[in-house]
């Protein structure tokens, strides 16, 4: 029993990251239609910008937090006006192609710079805590604590504020929401601000019980890819419960049938639930 | 108020506005008849800054606004209520009609009166204020979206085939709620299919065939005009 709570900790932490990045990279394509195979890029610079904000500066993890968030955030703002914004009204696979020139560009950017080199994050949260039986890393708890949170946050944001409403409005309704005079420019830059935030904040919060390395993101950007296919392209609650599901797929499969197939285990459940439900799980709404 | 100059529109290659022009006088309800296809909304996009005109000039008293954005209109109180309502389907209806205020966001007081205004036009609206808008009937609907674009408390108010897919009772509710609308002062721009009830309502009118103006008139010569009674009202 307790090797099962283990297990669901491990999904738990790993569905919470999983999440943040997919909600990110959800948002951005139920609002402009953008797939961006960048997203994993940022998100490794976002490891990146907080690793050396921390052995570089000295600066204190949430500094570094805050830090990589905001260089992100820009990072993020820059390629929608440098690359998507012109693109708007080109044929979609246009976007996908810039999308993986971005992503290879700052990775070499990145490369460059720092080198290929594995580096480990260091954390103030080093504790092992003990509940019964179950071990918990406070890293683990903080990583699940700070990924609900900001979920949290994102909510509130999009159901409570005007700014949020203009998101939310963009998403149902394209021309509806030019018709009452939201501005385009403004809702694509808030948009892919908040993405970039999300990936920087759940790179820092992943990158202390992992690795930092130029090409941490490939596998995540897959995998936050079938987390939106799986949850319904576009929606919010689809990338959260597919977060979790994927999240949890893995440490229970990596655990019960065979570690060297975890990552096979995400793309086996798109295949079976896509046979299911072909659209996705919450396809109400956006497309 | 609104002038077009000689505005031609295209789609790629297809010309879909011919070199129109018209005029819209402050206090006016001028109604816009023409068939499927005609390039009714192909217009009112043009005017609302959806659509850019390949050729000629639009202004809004006095201001050259060709071109503009659609956001910039809006706020310069040109209000499109489009066809098919574009309404934010799973809002509440209320989140709707304040999402209507958007240009007017940081006056809070003003968007409370205009609210209070619009639900007593709309009293079911009041009722439904918490339900998803694309829950309501047709016809709500449609009162969402003609309270919606009131909320930007238009000068001059573009009404796309409001009375499209509506039974025939609150078609007549709908024009009556259109001259109420037009007589508390609000200049309107009506595109409709439904010829004789526009026009009974109308200031004046325009016929546009195949991307053009192919007669204008006031209302009474529109009434008595033997080739509009026979192509678009049937009598």
């Amino acid at each position: 029993m307790d090797l099962f709570l283990q297990q669901v900790l491990n999904g738990l932490t790993l569905g919470s990251i999983y999440g943040l990045v997919a909600l990110g990279l959800t948002l951005v394509y139920g609002i402009l239609h953008v797939p961006n195979f960048a997203h994993g890029a940022l998100y490794m610079v976002g490891a990146y910008v907080a690793y050396f904000t921390m052995v570089d500066l000295g600066l204190n993890y949430w500094l570094a937090m805050i830090a990589a968030g905001a260089v992100v955030a820009f990072l993020s703002v820059l390629c929608e006006r440098l690359v998507f914004h012109p693109l708007r009204n080109a044929p979609p696979i246009h976007d996908k192609i810039a999308a993986i020139g971005i992503l290879l560009f700052l990775e070499a950017v990145v490369q460059m710079y720092w080198g290929a080199d594995f580096r480990r994050m260091p954390t103030p949260y080093t504790e092992i805590l003990h509940f019964g039986g179950l071990t918990i890393p406070a890293q683990r708890l903080l990583i699940i604590a700070g990924a609900f949170g900001l979920m949290g946050a994102l909510h509130l944001y999009l159901k409570k504020t005007m700014t949020g409403a203009t998101i939310i409005a963009m998403a149902q309704n394209r021309e509806g929401a030019f018709l009452v005079g939201i501005d385009a420019n403004r809702v694509a830059m808030m948009t892919f601000a908040i993405a970039g935030v999300l990936a920087a904040v759940g790179a820092t919060l992943f990158a202390p019980i992992n690795l930092v390395y130029p090409a941490m993101g490939h596998l995540l950007i897959m995998k936050a890819f079938v987390i939106i296919i799986l949850g319904g392209m576009g929606s919010i609650p689809g990338a959260i419960v597919g977060g979790l599901i994927i999240g949890f797929a893995e440490a229970l499969g990596g655990f019960y049938i065979s570690n060297e197939y975890k990552d096979v285990i995400a793309f086996a459940l798109l295949v079976v639930i896509l046979s299911v439900k072909p659209t996705g799980l919450f396809t109400k709404g956006v497309r | 108020m609104l002038k077009l100059e000689n505005v031609d529109a295209k789609y790629d290659s297809f010309k879909a506005l011919d070199n129109v022009s018209m005029t819209v006088g402050q206090g006016e309800l001028v109604v816009l008849l023409g068939a499927n296809g005609a390039g009714k909304t192909t217009l009112f996009n043009t005017i609302s800054g959806l659509l850019k005109p390949s050729a000629g000039s639009v202004t809004l008293n006095g201001e050259d606004v060709t071109g503009r954005r659609p956001s910039a209109l809006v706020q310069a109180g040109v209000v499109q209520c489009p066809e098919g309502r574009k309404l934010f389907p799973e809002m509440s209806v209320m989140k709707n009609l304040v999402l209507g205020a958007y240009v007017h966001r940081r006056d809070k007081a003003g968007i409370k009166k205009t609210l209070d205004h619009v639900l007593e036009m709309f009293p079911i609206l009041e009722e439904k204020k918490n339900q998803a808008a694309g829950s309501l009937s047709g016809g709500q609907q449609q009162m969402v979206a003609i309270g919606r674009a009131l909320m930007g408390r238009p000068k001059l108010l573009m009404l796309d085939e409001p009375s499209l897919g509506l039974a025939p009772l609150v078609v007549k509710q709908m024009f009556e709620t259109i001259q109420t609308i037009n007589r508390e002062g609000t200049t309107v721009l009506l595109a409709e299919q439904n010829a004789f009830a526009a026009l009974k309502i109308a200031t004046r009118a325009y016929v546009i065939e195949n991307g053009r103006l192919v007669m204008e008139g006031d209302r009474d010569t529109m009434l008595g005009n033997e080739a509009v009674r026979k192509a678009y009202i049937g009598a």
